[in-house]
């Protein structure tokens, strides 16, 4: 492999992939740096697994190019790409022992059955299923067939590591326990970790670069942070969940803000960006983090204050450090406030209380068009069936 | 009541199977230590009927003669129904064709095995199809003779008509194997024929046990195409048994389908040996 | 394996040709005999065809040569209608006890597999010494009957383990739960839902006997099925009469075929459409 320079660097450079009148993947540009832990978020259907399949080379790109360490890795066979791919139903040969399983790669290039069984029996080290090396993958719990799925791909030396799915598998107390370990893994191997989840902690928690999908295109290609604390579109905001996203029309600009009018007639007031002139009548999309509103158990007396929702108690759960409260009537989509614990028992309000939110200019984060078409309503968080 | 239900519900099937496989079969087991002459058969017990099959030449010729038609055919059957259902698994992605092109394959299972054996008469002969296509194009000058009433006649048709019975038990297990294993092997640098031999095969080795077991009983009770087919020139041993039964002399031709009988069932216990069939059957 | 943008590779075309030549090789020479079974007066067994007529049919009807045509063919399609209600019944009531334990569950089950296995020559001869030594004279409807249900029945007792595997028994509690009886649940959920199950389990039960010829050998007695008529006519019968009866006989089984396939069909579509309904 001369053309390449050994690295895990990923440039996919306007990918389309159809299939059949079906648009998968409409025109994706991103760069994966290398060494870096990616992960392709969104909702099924996104094109996020269809982008994972077509680095591996199970799936060949209609338009556009990938290339590994600069090589343009079109046509190559997986194994020429110097990557791996874990499988989301780990796809362990039923009919191989543990051992056998982690050692097919090698079996396949020929390599002679002592240092066969010594290197895969190094992998299984690596990933604590020593004492299960004899045993048949049916006769394993499914945390450690993902194990062994993990040293099944990384006895290829990869380059890049693809993971599809590689935690939906597992209760919650494994995938916490497994989330940390591919961290600990990846920073221990230094490679490129591509890995496609659908579920938002498990992404920001992992990830160096968060890629939020949403219909075959990216909405969002930033770090955890700042996809979380600065989505860039409704769609974002909606899909990281902990926002809640509200909308008006421009009503007028005073000093270094703006004026909005909502749709049930409450006014916002948001800071204007230096270098984003407004017209007046423009639809603005907004949003403002659960955990920086104050509930207040006074009404406002009908009379309209400015960045303050008046709305009833829908739904009130206990999350342990904080206190979720879900409003009804405050504006046209779901809105929730996130009360740290000690301050919700102090005041705590029930089912059916009126009550108002409110927040700062300061706290408002500015919106810009979601990408793809038609994405009004997407549910945050939860799987599309 | 309730706990009576399953043996109620079983009986009429074990009653039918008592009465004609289980009675019958062990009645072919005593018959064959009976003695008899030319007019009836006598309850006795005596080994000259088996004394006579195991000493006489013909026996082993027949018995040599069988296995290499249950070879042969078993060997190109596998190797058709391995390929077609490989076709039909992986290559043909659209389940409506899938199963489209699996009945066609299928279909002539229910149709009659003997018009689908003498279908290929007017095909062979000297004056057959084959022969005069292959002088039409010039290719030969006179008929081929070995076309028809040979050994060649009687594999042809035995694959004909047995090849089926390979197809279906491999497509069913091939069906089985999730896809995303092939794809693993592939990742995993395996080629081709590496994923043949060292994944699928393995994986549809109950398909292939149970598809085995069918042709290799199927050739060895034959006794219609053979006699057909090589035209009266080859036996085997289940046609040289029904010589016997026309001449009457059930004895030895029960004695004759006993040993048939131990050695197919070692044939068969041999393979589910090697292979453990239970979970498919049962599956 | 289809490459992701649609183009196949070679492999494809190659699998696809041999696919294409086993098709080729399964129905062709059948479908020669079927042009042929057409030929005129004068033709003989094989190509050219001398003029199109149905005389070698009127000849299987006519003529003393080609044997009681008409009386076998009755007896093979009446004795493929039993075996084809006995197989029924016999495998849908084994199936429903498979699905218990029971004592013996295993042995039965090895058995029915030993009669799939086991050569047709063996179950005949078996048969027809057990009435030679009983002094009962072979009957079609008797020691056939009991010859051929040995071979429909496993197949039947396969499909059904089939069937009664992706059959659901929350449908079943279901109805009970409504207040239907066993046997109400029966026959008003249990075999509607199974019905395609049961017209396979049909299929079989017809075409198996109606075809069968090695087990039918011994056990039908003086009077024979159309497949031994066929058989003893390979020998004698130098006419394309021989080719006009294979005609026939495998219009009967595609008939057959045709009707359960189809019904298999329009039961789907139906459930497929209410399902589109609701």
């Amino acid at each position: 492999m001369a053309d390449n320079d050994g690295s895990g660097r990923i440039e996919i450079q306007n990918v389309t992939k159809r299939f059949g009148s079906l648009l998968a993947v409409d025109d994706v540009s991103l760069e994966i740096p290398h060494g870096s832990y990616c992960c392709l978020l969104g909702p099924s259907g996104c094109g996020k697994t269809t982008i994972l399949r077509m680095i591996a080379g199970h799936e060949t790109p209609t338009s556009g190019a990938i290339t590994i360490g600069g090589q343009d890795v079109g046509g190559l066979p997986p194994v020429r790409r110097g990557t791996a791919l874990m499988f989301q139903s780990y796809a362990l040969f039923p009919h191989l022992t543990v051992r056998d399983n982690v050692a097919f790669n090698l079996k396949m290039r020929g390599v002679a059955k002592e240092e066969r069984a010594s290197r895969a029996d190094e992998m299984l080290a690596l990933v604590h299923m020593t004492p299960f090396a004899d045993r048949m993958p049916a006769q394993l719990s499914g945390g450690q067939q993902q194990r062994v799925a993990l040293a099944r791909a990384l006895i290829t030396n990869p380059r890049v590591l693809l993971l599809d799915e590689p935690l939906s598998a597992l209760d919650e107390f494994l995938r916490l326990k497994m989330r940390s370990e591919l961290k600990r893994l990846q920073a221990d191997l230094g490679i490129t970790f591509i890995h496609v989840t659908h579920t938002q902690p498990e992404a920001i928690a992992l990830a160096d670069l968060v890629v939020v999908m949403n219909q075959g295109i990216i909405e969002q290609a930033a770090s955890a942070r700042d996809v979380y604390a600065f989505p860039r579109s409704p769609y974002v905001a909606r899909f990281m969940a902990g926002h809640n996203v509200l909308h008006g029309r421009l009503l007028a600009s005073v000093a270094e803000t703006h004026l909005l009018e909502g749709p049930t007639g409450a006014r916002y007031r948001i800071p204007a960006t230096a270098g984003t002139p407004r017209r007046t009548g423009e639809q603005v999309f907004f949003s403002v983090r659960r955990d920086l509103i104050r509930l207040t158990r006074e009404e406002t007396g009908g009379e309209a204050v400015e960045n303050a929702l008046q709305g009833t108690v829908e739904a009130v759960e206990y999350q342990g450090t904080y206190v979720k409260v879900t409003l009804a009537g405050a504006s046209d989509e779901e809105f929730i406030v996130n009360e740290p614990e000690h301050a919700y028992f102090t005041h705590p309000v029930h089912r059916g209380d009126t009550v108002v939110a409110s927040w700062g200019v300061e706290d408002v984060h500015l919106l810009e068009e979601d990408r793809a078409a038609g994405t009004k309503a997407a549910p945050y968080g939860e799987e599309a069936a | 009541m309730q706990r009576l239900a399953p043996y109620l519900q079983v009986a009429p099937l074990t009653l039918i199977l008592g009465v004609f496989l289980v009675v019958p079969v062990t009645m072919i087991v005593l018959v064959s230590f009976w003695s008899y002459d030319e007019f009836d058969i006598y309850p006795d017990l005596i080994l000259d009927n088996y004394q006579w099959i195991l000493t006489s030449p013909v026996t082993w010729s027949l018995y040599l003669k069988t296995l290499y038609y249950a070879l042969v055919t078993w060997a190109i059957t596998l190797l058709i129904g391995f390929t077609i259902s490989w076709y039909l698994v992986f290559h043909v992605k659209n389940l409506i064709w899938q199963i489209g092109l699996f009945l066609l394959c299928t279909v002539p299972f229910w149709t009659s095995n003997v018009i689908r054996m003498i279908s290929w008469i007017p095909f062979l002969g000297r004056e057959g199809i084959f022969n005069q296509a292959l002088m039409g194009a010039g290719l030969t000058g006179e008929p081929l003779e070995f076309l028809l009433f040979s050994d060649f006649a009687v594999i042809l048709a035995y694959v004909h008509l047995f090849t089926l019975f390979m197809i279906v038990p491999i497509f069913n297990s091939m069906a089985r194997i999730d896809p995303t294993l092939i794809e693993a092997a592939v990742d995993g640098g395996a080629r081709p024929w590496q994923v043949v031999f060292e994944v699928v095969l393995p994986l549809c080795k109950t398909g292939i046990a149970l598809g085995s077991i069918f042709v290799i009983a199927l050739v060895m009770g034959d006794f219609v195409v053979v006699r057909t087919m090589s035209g009266g020139q080859s036996a085997t041993v289940a046609s040289a048994m029904m010589n016997e039964i026309a001449l009457l002399q059930y004895p030895t031709a029960a004695a004759g389908a006993t040993i048939l009988l131990v050695v197919v069932t070692l044939m068969v216990a041999a393979i589910l040996r090697v292979v453990d069939v239970r979970r498919e059957l049962a599956g | 394996m289809r490459t992701a943008s649609g183009r196949r590779p070679l492999s494809f075309w190659l699998l696809t040709a041999f696919f294409v030549l086993f098709v080729l090789f399964l129905y062709g020479p059948m479908t020669a005999i079927y042009i042929l079974s057409f030929q005129g007066p004068t033709g003989g067994l094989t190509f050219p065809m001398r003029g199109v007529s149905l005389h070698w049919f009127d000849a299987l009807f006519g003529q003393q040569r080609t044997g009681d045509f008409a009386g076998s063919l009755e007896r093979a399609i009446l004795l493929a209608l039993v075996s084809m209600a006995v197989t029924l019944v016999v495998s849908v009531a084994a199936g429903l006890a498979f699905r218990q334990r029971f004592k013996g569950a295993s042995a039965i089950f090895y058995i029915a597999i030993a009669s799939l296995v086991m050569p047709g020559l063996f179950v005949g001869l078996g048969i027809s010494l057990v009435f030679q030594v009983m002094g009962v004279t072979p009957r079609w409807w008797l020691s056939g009957l009991g010859a051929h249900l040995t071979w429909t029945l496993p197949f039947g007792l396969l499909i059904m383990f089939a069937v009664f595997n992706r059959f659901n028994r929350a449908y079943e509690e279901a109805a009970i739960d409504l207040g239907a009886t066993r046997w109400k649940t029966l026959t008003a959920v249990v075999l509607p839902i199974l019905a395609p199950g049961l017209i396979a389990v049909g299929l079989f039960g017809f075409t198996l006997s109606y075809d069968e010829l090695a087990r039918s050998k011994l056990t039908v007695g003086a009077k024979n099925t159309l497949p031994l008529e066929i058989e003893a006519m390979t020998t004698s019968v130098t006419t394309p009469s021989l080719f006009a009866l294979g005609t026939v006989t495998t219009a009967v089984s595609f008939l057959i075929i045709g009707l359960a396939l189809g019904a298999i069909v329009m039961i789907q579509k139906r459930r497929t459409r209410r399902a589109g309904e609701a």
